[in-house]
């Protein structure tokens, strides 16, 4: 056992800085750092994800035959940590990471050529219409309804939390089809365009002042049967599948780390003496570390055909909950100059100040955004009780 | 980057778990912490048969070449089974030091009895506020001070102490114990085990006692310290993992209002976070483990991160899992206190988890280290 790396991967990760160093422009790293929500603008981040796909590296984690790398697991896992570091932006993780994966799996030859192709270029920007304001934790409840009418499904209801649906072209959604049985027997997952007559886009504010969640309304939308993935009644399966690839999914460690390192930066400079801040900031750091061992056992365990294990609950419960700390943190080190408070968002677009005092002024917005993590993706309470039976057997 | 166990290995853990289940119960425990001289005799006789007395050394010094994760193995071991025997302060204390510092003379003389279960060592390096330190006299040197939480020392054959020369220098000794002079006075510990603490008083020492001659051996006790630590990491990691199952044990069993007491999902969530913690607690045992063959900055990152991570790890566990079984828990009836103490034993000995979360903290504030990530480049460091 070692946590060296080998030549072959050094040379790798060489070449990610390179890449990185050459492509990544200023102005998007300074859009990366001063972006408060979950994640980046798709106008910002295209930019990026237009010179990743022109290397072959914009869906990295995909078979190569769909436009991935073929990258081993360290590849892939040190890919993330140097992109991170960087302050590379993400770019719309609903398509790369759930709906790209999904059609892999579940979509027709006509669908996989229609859609793929155009998430490895970027064209394309996904929402995900999951939750409804009745069904959060308790998915499966959903009621928003869809009747088929020829080679149309009509589509009555409402969805709620659709992140970026004012910025993304492309809709998919769990429907109900029928309400006999079981109510997991019931739903139909459908693509569709956002564009359609009948769909409603209403923006939601977050308490941290950025727009990221949506609630989408569907008054007769008449969406094409075409879009269907999987059979009628079937979308629960599909559903489940792709819950899988939004809770384990990409290495994260790097990001996480990326975060406690901006935050070292910040209390180095803005209060180093402070011994609580210094030994809050180091029970943090051994968290992190813990963390980023607990993935990297799972990607050695990955990378010689073994299986991890259910440690993507365990993963999300601790970085979702690390991020909220880190951010907590990076307030109580700013103190009372977090209040200062600049309504207009993005940021980048807004502030033309010095550096120090542009982050000081992001400070505040992350920390009230990010009580979302261990919320949105499955609650930690509903990790836990995933936990409950897969670590605990109870 | 490799983190997975190999077939060696995993029969390392699985003969350890199987031999201490059969010969080292609650019981058995008991008897041996309650007795003198606080260890059995029989048992360190058949580790030595095992081969688990050389299992960290050299194979030309009798040992069988083991690394730092078959000792975590071992450890961890010990930790599930409540095991008192002077492994971490006779093998990985006194005998790493001797590989680490001593001429060839000295490991011939010393690791070979060691590595039979013939010789015990202790190693005294924790200083008071009478310091020990050596003075240069002729041929000999003279030893004063006192030096305490010598772990082992009550029954060692040979005391190894660490002591401050002139010149700013650190020097190890060897004396036996029955060294005109010398002092030890024994006491047991909460969790069974036995220290002490030892005078020098003006201890008169050839210079054939220094071990490996007139070097300076401030690093290699560090390095030595750094490897008890990660050891008595994976200790505190098979103690907590012994903790965990227990309570959800359990929990299945105890019934009230009709229903196991683990269908309340209140409990239910308590038990996962327990969990989380061992597993985490077991990353970082990991960490440090691997880390000891590594640079030293790395190496100290990995083990203070581990001490203090695993500190707080073991406080939240021990407490949970006297909680959740209840009056019972706080009882000798169960073996529960037993691993409590032990836990408690962890977090104080070799620096307390303050004391490593503030030498993590001074490292980890540097932003360049923060950014860095566990895997590093072996040939750039």
């Amino acid at each position: 056992m070692d946590l060296h790396l080998d030549p072959e991967d050094l040379a790798f990760r060489d070449a990610v800085r390179r890449f990185l160093d050459e492509n990544l422009l200023p102005a998007t790293r300074r859009a990366t750092a001063l972006t408060t929500g979950f994640i980046n603008d798709p106008e910002v981040a295209v930019v990026f994800h237009r010179a990743l796909h022109r290397k072959g590296w914009s869906v990295p984690h995909w078979p190569e035959k769909y436009g991935g790398t073929g990258w081993t697991q360290v590849q892939r896992y040190l890919f993330e940590a140097e992109c991170a570091r960087a302050g590379a932006p993400i770019y719309n993780g609903a398509g790369s990471n759930m709906i790209g994966p999904v059609l892999m799996r579940f979509g027709t030859d006509e669908q996989k050529k229609k859609y793929l192709p155009r998430i490895v270029s970027g064209e394309d920007c996904w929402a995900q219409g999951y939750s409804e304001p009745g069904s959060g934790s308790d998915l499966a409840s959903l009621r928003t309804r869809a009747v088929r009418d020829g080679e149309h499904y009509v589509i009555n209801g409402q969805k709620i939390w659709t992140t970026h649906a004012h910025k993304s072209n492309r809709l998919f959604a769990l429907v109900r089809t029928s309400t006999e049985g079981k109510k997991q027997e019931g739903i139909t997952f459908l693509m569709m365009d956002t564009g359609l007559p009948g769909i409603t886009v209403r923006p939601i504010i977050g308490n941290g002042g950025d727009h990221e969640f949506n609630e989408v309304f569907f008054d007769d939308v008449r969406a094409p049967v075409a879009g269907r993935v999987s059979e009628e009644n079937m979308g629960w399966e599909v559903a489940k599948y792709l819950l899988e690839f939004e809770r384990g999914g990409n290495p994260v460690a790097g990001r996480v780390r990326a975060q406690f390192a901006r935050l070292a930066t910040l209390i180095g400079k803005k209060c180093p003496g402070d011994a609580d801040i210094v030994a809050r900031l180091g029970e943090l750091g051994t968290d992190l570390d813990a963390m980023e061992m607990i993935e990297l056992t799972a990607v050695s365990a990955l990378q010689t055909g073994g299986n991890p294990g259910p440690v993507s609950s365990l993963l999300k419960l601790r970085w979702s909950q690390l991020r909220q700390q880190l951010a907590e943190l990076a307030m109580d080190a700013v103190g009372v100059e977090a209040l200062r408070w600049i309504a207009a968002r993005p940021l980048y677009d807004t502030l033309q100040l010095p550096a120090d005092e542009e982050q000081m002024l992001s400070v505040m917005p992350r920390y009230l955004n990010y009580r979302a993590y261990t919320i949105l993706g499955g609650t930690s309470e509903i990790q836990t009780g995933i936990l409950a039976r897969s670590l605990l057997g109870l | 980057m490799d983190l997975q166990y190999t077939t060696e290995q995993k029969l390392l853990r699985e003969s350890a778990g199987k031999f201490l289940a059969a010969s080292y119960d609650y019981t058995s425990f008991q008897k041996i912490s309650g007795g003198e001289p606080g260890w059995s005799a029989a048992i360190w006789s058949e580790f030595a048969r095992f081969g688990w007395l050389g299992l960290p050394f050299a194979e030309e010094q009798g040992g069988i070449g083991g690394g730092p994760v078959e000792v975590a193995i071992l450890m961890e071991a010990f930790g599930k089974s409540l095991v008192l025997e002077p492994y971490l302060s006779s093998v990985i204390l006194g005998g790493g030091l001797v590989e680490a510092l001593g001429s060839q003379q000295q490991r011939e003389s010393l690791l070979p009895p060691l590595i039979e279960g013939k010789l015990l060592l202790a190693f005294a390096y924790q200083d008071t506020s009478s310091p020990v330190k050596a003075q240069r006299n002729g041929s000999n040197y003279v030893v004063s001070g006192t030096k305490n939480t010598v772990l082992g020392a009550p029954g060692a054959h040979q005391i190894l102490v660490s002591a401050a020369l002139g010149d700013g220098a650190t020097a190890v000794f060897v004396l036996p114990r029955s060294t005109p002079g010398l002092t030890i006075r024994p006491y047991p510990m909460v969790h069974g085990a036995r220290a002490a603490d030892i005078d020098f008083g003006a201890v008169v020492v050839p210079e054939a006692a220094l071990l490996g001659g007139n070097q300076n051996a401030a690093d290699a006790i560090d390095r030595v310290i750094d490897s008890a630590i990660a050891a008595l990491c994976a200790d505190a990691v098979g103690a907590m993992t012994a903790m965990v199952a227990r309570t959800v044990e359990y929990t299945k069993t105890r019934v009230q209002f009709g229903q196991p007491v683990a269908k309340f999902q209140a409990l239910q969530h308590r038990m996962v976070e327990m969990k989380v913690r061992e597993e985490e607690a077991r990353a970082s045992c990991l960490f440090a483990t691997l880390s000891l063959a590594g640079p030293a900055a790395q190496r100290a990152r990995a083990v203070s991160g581990a001490k203090a991570k695993i500190g707080r790890c073991a406080r939240a566990v021990h407490q949970a899992a006297i909680q959740l079984h209840g009056a019972i828990g706080t009882t000798d009836e169960l073996s529960l206190g037993a691993y409590a103490k032990r836990l408690l034993a962890y977090e104080m000995l070799f620096g307390t988890t303050r004391d490593h979360l503030r030498r993590y903290a001074a490292i980890i504030s540097d932003p360049g280290i923060a950014a860095a990530g566990l895997l590093y480049d072996q040939a750039r460091s």
